[in-house]
């Protein structure tokens, strides 16, 4: 069990929307590459070495891609590099292109580790009290789909036997998909009536429904949560106080280093790695005790 | 009922409006954020519409199963590349259920789809996307007309995939530059012009080939179970 | 006072002209155990569901319900909800959320029970029937026999005082079915739950049930203890359906005319055989069997290997296998031994990595695209649902009219009769998923006929249908084999398989072991044999069915009887 991930699913979403929120509010080049640095490092915790190359070479690709195509698009800036077909490609708009990337990047490694952090259940759990009915419905689609793709199996299979659509060819295949697609929706339209039934025997849509989960909130669930506040408020304090502000065009303005900016940066810089703190003080805690027996 | 119905409707033309209308007039240049939370919050209306109103635990069950088909179908035509029945079904399932129902089914798929396929940013606009494409082919005098006409639907089942394809360009370009930038846009357009003729193509078949069969079955369920 | 009352009921379906229920009056005392049994369509169903407000169909209804002295329709509804539990048939099907831990939750929710008493509850009962170990896991991932332990146990949650069980077992292999009716039977005597249970596995239930209850087109003919149901039922009809689905000793006893308190379990079957049965012949003769069937193998499988994936270990090793014309194979085994890949092996869904499959003197592998499937091998899937497409059964029979290329007038005479044969013809314009679990076998079978077959693979086909499904199974069989058709079949139903089969073979780790005749076969096994079997082993060598017992204690006679 990753530890990260035992935090209370509440936590864990208003991390990962903080997280998001401020990466995708700012083209601050600091704040940018403490989200890129925070989602890789956590995201290479969570998976093998193998995984993490491929992933940061695929995404190293995507990166420069949108690095290079900006000045195609983009003509703004006044440092004028050279003419590509009359267009001026300019420093300012690779400059631009770069942080943009750095963006996009950080926000899909978010979303890779929110992916594999932020289970179904826990997804269900944390709506299942604004919209309980969304939420049930989501919970057994959510269980519908394994069964559907078990049903699926068994059904192309029963078609082959019977003689049916039995080429590789496209038409063959879309038709055979559709079949196969119809028998699974009978299937499961007529089950799904037994599965109505048996929600209202035991009581379903009675005044007064509860909501029940394993989840217990820790007082490490409360401190961790008190943290992202506190570090989110302060990041708030320093958008308003146009701390972070930071221009590309027409010309990439400086980065003014003054001690209240420089604690700033490092508050969010602390928020950016805190999963892959949390992994790595774990890791070293379970050393530890492995040494000591 | 109905009167709720075309309030819960304008809320949702005019929260995005408003919110869009107030980034224009105050030039934020956030729009990658912006359009992510103005495509979720559209969806709230109806979410919560469906939450406050009557719902037999019936249609709760054949809802969730239409979600989980539009899904699963991606996992039968995986091997063919851009063929994903979700738009079909959703339409489909609009056609026979109503608004509500085409909307929910929808955008549930896109959340669902992408627990499998990968969750990011885009999900929103996906939930949208799918979303609105089936409320519209819910609407009474639609679902008459798509119902009626196969010209008609096969035309919806290209517009379904047109759109679908421009919407998630939009987020595509405001994901690449931060703003809305239309030459990007344009260069988006047309290299994912491709992609938008097999969406097309794929909902047209799909329509085609499917309504029949389940439309027979939905039908079948609404009048054995009385929903 | 009783726990349940039911005065005068009776029962119309909508636009139904025959009713479903006709005068059912009969109460239940709290702590009882009651079993109802009958045909499909004999209105059990029915009755039960009316039992259960929530569930209760539309129609026409008269006559009153009264749960502990109160109308049924003025129960509360929490009380309604939570006091009177159901269990239905498919266990797949009455799960509603993805996780094991918020299903067991999932009706204290809906009660409104706060989360502190929920838990305790959800850990009370998680270690009551011995969840814990799968206590987080997914739902989809739980077997059968979980999945319906998980359902029983969700109910049992809300703390009800009545449990109403409609074939719970059905869907289940024999030791998750046994499993399960033990746990019944541990909470009736545990915590004095009153149940209610309609079974077609009335070998182990009826033994443990306080009374039993045979209805018959919606009219309740007994309720009565157990040790009096079969003489009762033979007074009635002395050809009465139900008597093929009592328990082996109940046969035995019946068929042998003997008066008073019937034996219900093997043991007391073999005392009662003992008492009163001589057994100085102790082999049966049986007429030798016809010449050797001389034919050429028709299916034969050489030291065939196969495993679905290079990284998953072996599931056939070396199977040897052959069949001939007109010959009907049981090939037995326990739950997942791999039965049903051999069968899937063999119809040519999938391909051993090693050995040699002919049919009909041919190598499977030199059969082009559905030459294989038609005139030729023919799957009768476990689940019937995946054999349907269309709304209706003569859609569905069209269909492979169009495979075999037939013209319009011969898929018509062709589906008249097959379902002629399989006496289907009412069935034809219903839609498949209308039908009982006994019908859609019988339609889908139709189905797969069609193909013409020489050679018919069958996997589990008795499973979830009654015993008279079962019979009338047996002799389309029997039928199918006169007209020269090959049938191969896996099965946990080994009383089936005695009265059906030529030969029987058992299917383990990977191979098949000991081939023989039924008789050979089963006398040879000591556990993995006929309840018919185990009551007269310790008598007589080789009687096998109900009849071959009978039989032969007939020609031994009565001992005398001493004096005590």
């Amino acid at each position: 069990m990753k530890s990260f991930s035992s935090f209370h699913p509440t936590v864990l979403f208003l991390y990962y929307l903080s997280v998001i929120f401020i990466s995708m509010f700012t083209m601050n080049p600091v704040i940018l590459g403490c989200s890129l640095i925070g989602s890789i490092l956590f995201f290479s915790m969570m998976n093998s070495p193998k995984v993490v190359l491929k992933d940061i070479g695929y995404y190293l690709l995507v990166f420069i891609l949108i690095a290079i195509t900006n000045p195609i698009f983009s003509h703004n800036g006044e440092t004028i590099l050279f003419f590509l077909n009359d267009n001026p490609v300019t420093l300012e708009a690779i400059i631009y292109g770069i942080a943009i990337a750095t963006m996009l990047v950080a926000v899909i490694f978010w979303s890779k580790s929110y992916s594999e952090i932020m289970t179904s259940d826990k997804f269900v759990y944390l709506f299942g009290r604004t919209i309980p009915k969304l939420s049930l419905v989501l919970s057994m689609a959510l269980r519908f789909i394994p069964m559907l793709k078990l049903q699926i199996k068994k059904v192309n299979q029963v078609q082959k036997t019977l003689g049916l659509y039995t080429t590789d060819s496209i038409t063959d295949r879309i038709l055979s998909g559709i079949r196969v697609l119809n028998s699974v929706l009978t299937w499961s339209l007529e089950n799904a009536i037994n599965r109505g039934d048996s929600m209202r025997a035991r009581g379903y849509g009675l005044k007064g429904r509860t909501n029940f989960s394993l989840f217990k909130f820790y007082k490490r669930d409360g401190m961790l949560l008190i943290a992202i506040i506190l570090i989110l408020v302060t990041a708030i304090l320093g958008f308003v106080f146009n701390i972070f502000d930071f221009y590309y065009y027409p010309a990439v303005s400086s980065l003014e280093i003054t001690g209240v900016g420089i604690l700033e940066y490092m508050f969010v810089f602390i928020l950016m790695i805190i999963p892959f703190i949390i992994e790595v003080k774990e890791n070293i805690q379970w050393k530890l005790l492995r040494s000591k027996i | 009922m109905r009167n709720k119905k075309i309030n819960y409707f304008i809320i949702m033309i005019l929260i995005p409006l408003s919110i869009a209308l107030g980034v224009i007039l105050f030039k934020d240049r956030k729009y990658n954020l912006i359009s992510i939370i103005i495509a979720f919050l559209s969806c709230l209306p109806i979410f919560f519409s469906f939450e406050k109103g009557k719902t037999s635990t019936r249609k709760m069950t054949i809802l969730s199963v239409m979600v989980a088909i539009s899904v699963a179908g991606r996992f039968v035509f995986a091997a063919i590349p851009g063929f994903k029945p979700v738009t079909a079904i959703v339409v489909i399932t609009a056609i026979y259920f109503g608004s509500e129902a085409g909307f929910l089914t929808g955008s549930l798929s896109a959340i669902i789809s992408n627990i499998y396929f990968g969750q990011g940013p885009w999900t929103p606009f996906q939930m949208f996307s799918w979303g609105m494409l089936g409320l519209i082919a819910g609407l009474p005098f639609m679902r008459k007309l798509l119902l009626k006409n196969k010209i008609i639907l096969a035309i919806y089942g290209v517009f379904a995939g047109v759109i679908y394809s421009l919407m998630m360009d939009v987020w595509t370009v405001l994901a690449m530059d931060g703003v809305f930038n239309a030459r990007r846009y344009l260069a988006a357009v047309t290299t994912a012009l491709p992609v938008m003729a097999i969406y097309a193509v794929s909902n047209v078949v799909f329509l085609m080939l499917a309504i029949k069969p389940f439309g027979e079955k939905l039908e079948r369920i609404k009048t054995k179970y009385g929903i | 006072m009783e726990i349940i009352k039911v005065k005068d009921l009776d029962f119309t379906y909508p636009e139904q002209k025959t009713r479903a229920l006709k005068d059912v009056s009969f109460s239940i005392e709290p702590g009882e155990f009651i079993v109802i049994c009958g045909e499909s369509g004999s209105g059990k169903t029915t009755l039960l569901k009316l039992l259960k407000r929530e569930l209760a169909p539309h129609g026409n209804k008269t006559g009153s319900i009264f749960y502990k002295g109160t109308e049924l329709e003025e129960l509360d509804d929490r009380t309604a909800a939570s006091e009177i539990g159901y269990v239905m048939q498919n266990p797949e099907n009455q799960i509603v959320t993805d996780k094991v831990w918020h299903e067991l939750a999932f009706g204290l929710e809906n009660m409104g029970v706060p989360t502190p008493v929920i838990r305790r509850r959800v850990g009370e009962m998680a270690n009551f029937f011995g969840i814990h170990q799968w206590f987080r896991k997914k739902t989809t991932e739980l077997s059968g026999g979980q999945k319906q332990l998980l359902n029983l146990a969700s109910i049992m949650a809300m703390q009800p005082e009545l449990l109403i069980l409609d074939e719970p077992t059905s869907q289940l292999d024999p030791i998750a079915a046994s499993d399960f009716i033990t746990t019944l039977q541990k909470l009736n005597r545990d915590l004095g739950l009153t149940i209610i249970l309609v079974e077609h596995r009335l070998e182990e239930v009826i033994p443990i049930a306080d009374k039993v209850m045979i209805m018959e087109n919606g009219s309740m003919i007994l309720y009565d203890k157990p040790e009096y149901i079969g003489q009762k039922l033979k007074e009635i009809d002395k050809n009465h359906k139900m008597l093929l689905a009592l328990p082996s000793a109940v046969r035995i006893f019946n068929g042998l005319d003997s008066e008073g308190k019937s034996p219900l379990t093997v043991r007391d079957g073999r005392e009662f055989l003992s008492n009163n049965y001589k057994n100085h012949i102790n082999v049966l003769e049986r007429p030798l069997k016809e010449d050797e069937n001389r034919d050429e193998n028709i299916l034969e499988l050489k030291n065939i290997w196969f495993r679905y994936e290079r990284d998953l270990p072996d599931i056939l090793t070396g199977v040897n296998f052959q069949a001939k014309k007109g010959e009907i194979i049981s090939i037995l085994g326990g739950n997942g031994s791999g039965k049903t890949t051999l069968l899937s092996v063999m119809a040519g869904q999938h391909r051993p990595y090693r050995g040699k499959i002919s049919i009909r003197g041919k190598r499977i592998r030199d059969y082009k695209g559905k030459d294989l499937y038609r005139h030729n091998i023919a799957l009768l899937p476990q689940d019937p649902q995946t054999v349907f497409l269309k709304s209706n059964v003569r859609e569905d029979y069209k269909e492979i009219g169009k495979v075999m290329g037939y013209t319009k007038e011969e898929i018509k005479n062709n589906t008249e009769e097959i379902a002629e044969m399989l006496s289907i013809q009412k069935l034809l314009d219903k839609h498949p998923y209308d039908l009982s679990g006994g019908e859609q076998q019988k339609v889908a079978l139709g189905k797969i006929l069609l193909l013409e077959p020489k050679i018919l693979l069958l996997d589990e086909p008795t499973k979830g249908i009654d015993a008279f499904s079962k019979s009338v199974l047996h002799d389309i069989l029997i039928n199918l084999k006169r007209q020269g058709v090959t049938i191969i079949m896996v099965t946990h139903d080994v009383e089936f398989a005695a009265i059906v089969s030529d030969s029987c073979g058992l299917f383990f780790d990977g191979e098949i072991i000991s081939m023989g005749t039924p008789v050979d076969f089963f006398s040879d096994n000591n556990f993995y044999t006929t309840a018919a079997n185990r009551i007269s082993r310790h008598m007589y060598n080789n009687a096998i069915t109900c009849e071959d017992v009978i039989e032969i204690c007939k020609l031994n006679g009565v001992k005398e009887i001493h004096a005590k």
